[in-house]
């Protein structure tokens, strides 16, 4: 009478409890599944804004040759400036008008002259973009307009935190359901088999092997329950990557890599099989008195 | 095996089942342990199987206290034991085969040798065409020789049998005191009997012990 068949026997038993636990494990994991794979975009896209720091110091229009070298000069004095481009009045149409290729109407309309010059600053350290914008901005005769990705990275932040907490406080609940009803369902099964246990007992069985059989079944829900929800998830993102990953352009918010799925593959099944067997043997021990 | 009480008594609040009780069941000896209900026969089997421990007194087992410090582990000394109930006390949705099974698989008994025991058990009960049929399909007889069968299968080295005749008629009872007898006297395992079927314990010629409100009458 081997464990396997045991468990079987008692799946079999009450089928419906059993899908009930194995649902309540599905949507749970396939729940933490969004969540995981939500907090892992939101920490790309930041990270693609935090790994580019850069400011664009749009000038003002008239502005003479020695001028816009001066204001280069005095971007070049700050440290940790990597890189500065002039962007001139005709190489901001050539980029507007490459951005709206497919769009003629945009294009017609749009002159040289309406586009501002501008210098775009690429730094190593983000911090500097603050102090280079504080020194630009009182300069409103030469600059018209400072855009650096300060707002968005703190949007980001903002972002990723409130989903990465939502998402911990989300999964936790149902986890907290999960095992309850694992736990619930386990000891009604050890209530119903309560004359077998005993009998079991007089026949000399350890705790251990009369609670051995209630624990796998757990174990089974949590492992069934992490898989199936898990390939859900990943093939409803997948599925979808395209429309996301346009959205967020132009970071990469679904990765291409199956890295993604492989953590979190290990870590649900980690957690399934903790969360189960947990729930089990305590539903089982709560029961078995014996 | 050999059992031994000194002085045990049991008592259950303020009701004394048995009271300040001694006896000795030689190893290889068939003893009949009678009285009327509630004389504290069962109440013998279940401290000998420790599903409780005795108020006072000692419970020796082969000398050793089974109560003391050093006592084994209560399954380690349950699978010494085989075990016959009035009730049967099979599992209603295992088949004769499973039962006997059961019992094998926590001893852990080989399961590549497990189906010839189980043959061999059955053969000695009679009850080989049963096999695989659930206790609901059988007759009380067959359901205490599968609890027999159950017994045997560890190879005990004493068999507990409380009121196993209670549920049988005259037949079957004999049918199954036989077997005890025949197990007693070919394997010498020692065998402790309740019953308050006086047919049974008077034609036969084994020792009683007689109790009444808990002592030895």
């Amino acid at each position: 009478m081997n464990l396997l068949h045991t468990t079987w026997h008692h799946l079999r038993r009450s089928p419906i409890q059993s899908l009930t636990a194995l649902l309540v494990m599905i949507i749970m994991f396939f729940l933490s599944s969004i969540f995981f794979y939500a907090s892992q975009g939101f920490s790309s896209v930041l990270k693609f804004y935090e790994t580019r720091p850069e400011i664009t110091i749009f000038l003002k229009d008239g502005l003479d040759t020695a001028t816009i070298e001066s204001i280069q000069k005095e971007l070049a004095n700050f440290a940790g400036v990597r890189e500065i481009r002039f962007i001139s009045k005709e190489k901001a149409l050539k980029i507007y008008q490459e951005q709206n290729k497919e769009n003629p109407l945009l294009t017609e309309m749009v002159t040289s002259s309406l586009l501002p010059a501008s210098f775009e600053v690429s730094v190593n350290d983000p911090l500097v973009l603050d102090q280079i914008s504080t020194n630009f901005k009182n300069k409103s005769t030469q600059v018209d307009e400072i855009i650096f990705q300060k707002e968005i990275i703190a949007s980001l932040l903002k972002i990723t935190a409130t989903v990465r907490q939502w998402g911990i406080i989300g999964v936790s609940v149902f986890a907290l359901i999960s095992f309850l009803l694992v736990f619930v369902i386990i000891g009604l099964k050890t209530t119903s088999r309560k004359d077998e246990i005993k009998i079991s007992r007089l026949l000399g069985a350890s705790r251990f092997y009369v609670i051995r059989p209630f624990v796998f079944e757990g174990t089974i829900y949590g492992l069934l329950g992490a898989f199936v929800g898990t390939i859900l998830a990943s093939i409803l993102i997948y599925l979808n990557r395209a429309a996301i990953n346009g959205f967020f352009q132009p970071t990469l918010f679904v990765s291409d890599t199956l890295l993604p799925l492989a953590v979190l593959s290990l870590l649900n099944l980690s957690l399934g099989v903790t969360l189960g067997s947990f729930a089990a043997y305590f539903g089982s021990r709560r029961y078995i008195r014996f | 095996m050999e059992v031994a009480f000194e002085n045990v008594t049991k008592q259950f609040g303020l009701v004394s089942a048995i009271k300040d009780l001694s006896f000795k069941v030689n190893q290889g000896e068939f003893v009949f342990v009678i009285g009327p209900s509630g004389a504290g026969k069962s109440t013998i089997i279940r401290l000998i199987m420790r599903q409780s421990k005795p108020t006072h007194g000692v419970i020796l087992m082969d000398g050793q206290d089974i109560n003391g410090p050093n006592s084994e582990k209560i399954e380690l000394l349950r699978r010494r034991i085989g075990v016959i109930f009035q009730d049967y006390q099979l599992i209603t949705d295992k088949t004769v085969e499973e039962n006997i099974a059961l019992a094998l698989d926590i001893i852990g008994y080989p399961h590549s040798q497990m189906s010839s025991q189980i043959d061999s058990v059955l053969k000695k009960v009679d009850l080989v065409n049963r096999r695989f049929l659930f206790p609901s399909q059988l007759s009380g007889g067959e359901m205490q020789r599968t609890a027999l069968a159950r017994a045997l299968a560890v190879n005990p080295q004493l068999i507990l049998a409380d009121e196993p005749t209670g549920n049988l008629d005259s037949k079957n009872s004999w049918k199954l005191v036989k077997l005890l007898q025949q197990i007693n006297r070919d394997s010498n395992v020692t065998i402790i009997m309740t019953t308050h079927n006086s047919d049974i314990y008077e034609s036969l010629p084994y020792r009683q012990i007689t109790l009444k409100s808990g002592k030895i009458g």
